[in-house]
């Protein structure tokens, strides 16, 4: 069941789930991963996907996060049925709408961490020479403008991740979505992490959805959504 | 606009292969290697076909050869029928031409292998060739002043017997004394050194022009005991008629010998042929050599699928920040053909070097078109070999690539 608050009323809705199945085959035998999900993100809001492992929460955000298409049901983004576009339509959407933030936080080795945060800019269409300058802003942003030309083994866990954060928001994302962004790291830079994530949520109003397994981390988001068996189980705002 | 721009995927590309400088060294041998030998293979033959030329242009031109036995096939190569020759011309068939060739100048010759002596040095099997006074400047053998002087005709009216050495034999009997007035000894006749030919070096498949003995034609003919001519040379005025003086010898000489059992060709004839030949040897050996370019195409290949398993992970998270498949294909294509273009140009470079060290003992010549053909059918291979790990690249699932590990 799908509770919405009041407050999320009155806001836009950003991306919305429509009786999504997913159904993974091999062979003689299927299975549903997500079997008849119904979600809405609405924007500005705070979200965390939880659910125990083998739930069907990792598969849920490859749809979400237009990694994957759904078996049947409709993906609408702002309104408009995503869910079946050609996969270079996709990737520009993920290019443009999406930040990714991931546990292994896929920063590209032996690269600066200024041309990792560039990265999602080649395949947009921003003009290259805003590029520089961009990446500078957004290291800053996350107290990394020292460190521009450290490459990722010369950063710590934390730093990395926040490298990864600053790639996540290049693009000025309508969502930011981040899977276990916390589970790589020690739980002083865990904490940074998070307390990162509401700082964009309260101050820019970002929309972030956010994955764990972890229930306390869960807890701290506006709602809490959790997935059992390939379906919402709880949503609740707190 | 093409995201990403050329200058990015380059840079890229670029970077990545200088992550792995040995590897990319490795990579490239089999190119560098292909390409290295193909560079050498024709510019030899490029060397050869030069040298070649020269050396025909420095045997005189406008002269038409008659000589027993059917020198080429009707193909325009080199006859392989019939090399026992039993033909010799006379004077009969002198007299004959000069009078159809009035402005031509008709000079017969006739040449024996012999010992020769001077002084205490013997050396064997040299060609003496027995002519006119006409035969040096058609041919391009008149010694130059300081080296003394070709025969006149009152020498060769009455069998004098003078001589004109090449370079080499002169060289190889007299070493650094000065020839000229010294005896040489042939068949037991005395000769007098009256000339040395500057070098010219060797003809193909014959003896070296430098190792020649030039003599009088009555002066042979007294050693044979006969007065047979085995070649005739008709060093014509106008060029343009060289075709229809080669047709009308030939009509002539038909009157008294059968078809076939003698040749009337000039030296652009000869050229040809032996260019023609050249060309075949230089294609097929660069053939074999571009068979070791197919071989680092795979290397390539190979190097590069590894890559791009390595890579799993940069190219799911590409896609997931954006890149559409083509942009993943382009990298990994650019990649390749830079790989390949990489050992193109060290290939060049080293193939290049090999032609100035092989210059030293051997004619070779290195030509821009074997230059841009070696680079250019490198980077083919690396496009041909790279397509195939940059579409698996490119169809990777975004999920199962970020989830390898």
């Amino acid at each position: 069941m799908t509770k919405s608050s009041s407050e999320n009323k009155h806001r836009p809705v950003v991306l919305e789930l429509q009786n999504i199945v997913k159904t993974y085959r091999s062979g003689n035998t299927s299975f549903n991963a997500l079997n008849g999900v119904d979600l809405k993100i609405y924007q500005g809001e705070f979200v965390s996907i939880t659910g125990p492992s083998g739930s069907g929460k990792s598969t849920l955000m490859h749809i979400i996060g237009l990694l994957d298409s759904p078996t049947s049901g409709q993906v609408l983004l702002e309104g408009r049925d995503i869910s079946r576009l050609k996969e270079h339509e996709m990737a520009q959407i993920r290019n443009v709408t999406l930040g990714f933030v991931f546990q292994q936080f896929n920063l590209l080795p032996k690269t600066s961490a200024l041309e990792n945060v560039l990265l999602p800019l080649l395949y947009s269409d921003v003009d290259k020479s805003l590029h520089h300058e961009m990446g500078v802003k957004m290291l800053t942003k996350v107290g990394l403008d020292t460190k521009l030309k450290n490459t990722p083994a010369q950063l710590s866990g934390g730093q990395q991740q926040r490298v990864a954060i600053a790639r996540a928001l290049i693009n000025n994302p309508k969502i930011i979505l981040a899977d276990e962004p916390t589970g790589n790291l020690d739980s002083k830079s865990g904490k940074d992490v998070m307390e990162f994530f509401h700082k964009l949520n309260q101050e820019e109003g970002r929309t972030i959805v956010f994955v764990t397994h972890d229930q306390e981390l869960a807890a701290q988001a506006q709602r809490v959504v959790v997935i059992k068996d390939g379906k919402i189980s709880i949503s609740k705002t707190q | 606009m093409i995201k990403p721009s050329p200058s990015d995927l380059i840079k890229s590309s670029v970077r990545s292969i200088a992550k792995n400088k040995g590897r990319t060294l490795l990579t490239s041998l089999g190119i560098i290697i292909g390409v290295t030998s193909v560079i050498l293979l024709t510019s030899i033959g490029n060397g050869l076909k030069k040298y070649v030329s020269d050396q025909f242009e420095s045997l005189g031109s406008n002269v038409v050869y008659i000589v027993p036995g059917k020198v080429f096939n009707d193909e325009g190569g080199f006859s392989n029928t019939e090399s026992f020759v039993t033909l010799t011309f006379d004077d009969k068939d002198i007299s004959k031409i000069s009078r159809q060739f009035k402005n031509d100048l008709v000079i017969p010759s006739t040449q024996l292998a012999v010992d020769v002596k001077a002084g205490d040095k013997i050396k064997k099997g040299r060609s003496l060739i027995g002519t006119t006074p006409e035969y040096g400047p058609a041919n391009n053998s008149v010694p130059k002043e300081t080296n003394g002087r070709w025969f006149t005709q009152e020498e060769t009216d009455k069998n004098s017997k003078v001589a004109v050495l090449g370079n080499k034999i002169a060289q190889d009997l007299f070493g650094s004394v000065n020839p000229l007035g010294k005896k040489i000894i042939v068949k037991g006749k005395n000769l007098k050194v009256i000339g040395v030919v500057d070098k010219k070096g060797s003809t193909f498949g014959g003896p070296s022009l430098d190792d020649h003995i030039y003599t009088t034609i009555g002066t042979v003919q007294n050693i044979t005991g006969n007065s047979d001519i085995n070649t005739i040379q008709v060093k014509i005025k106008d060029k343009s008629l060289i075709n229809k003086t080669k047709t009308d010898l030939e009509k002539l000489l038909l009157d008294r010998y059968e078809k076939d059992t003698f040749s009337v060709f000039d030296s652009s004839q000869l050229l040809s042929s032996i260019n023609s030949i050249i060309g075949t040897l230089t294609i097929a050996l660069t053939g074999i050599a571009a068979i070791s370019l197919v071989v680092g195409g795979i290397g390539i290949m190979n190097i590069m699928l590894v890559t791009v398993s390595e890579r799993t992970k940069e190219i799911g998270l590409r896609k997931a920040i954006g890149a559409y498949p083509r942009a993943i294909l382009v990298q990994f294509l650019i990649e390749a053909i830079i790989l390949s273009a990489l050992g193109g140009f060290i290939g060049v470079v080293l193939g290049a070097l090999g032609t100035l060290a092989i210059n030293q003992f051997f004619p070779a010549q290195i030509t821009p078109g074997s230059i841009i053909l070696a680079f250019g059918v490198s980077s083919l291979v690396g496009v041909i070999f790279g397509v195939a790990p940059a579409r698996k690249a490119s169809k990777l699932s975004p999920i199962e690539a970020l989830r390898y590990e």
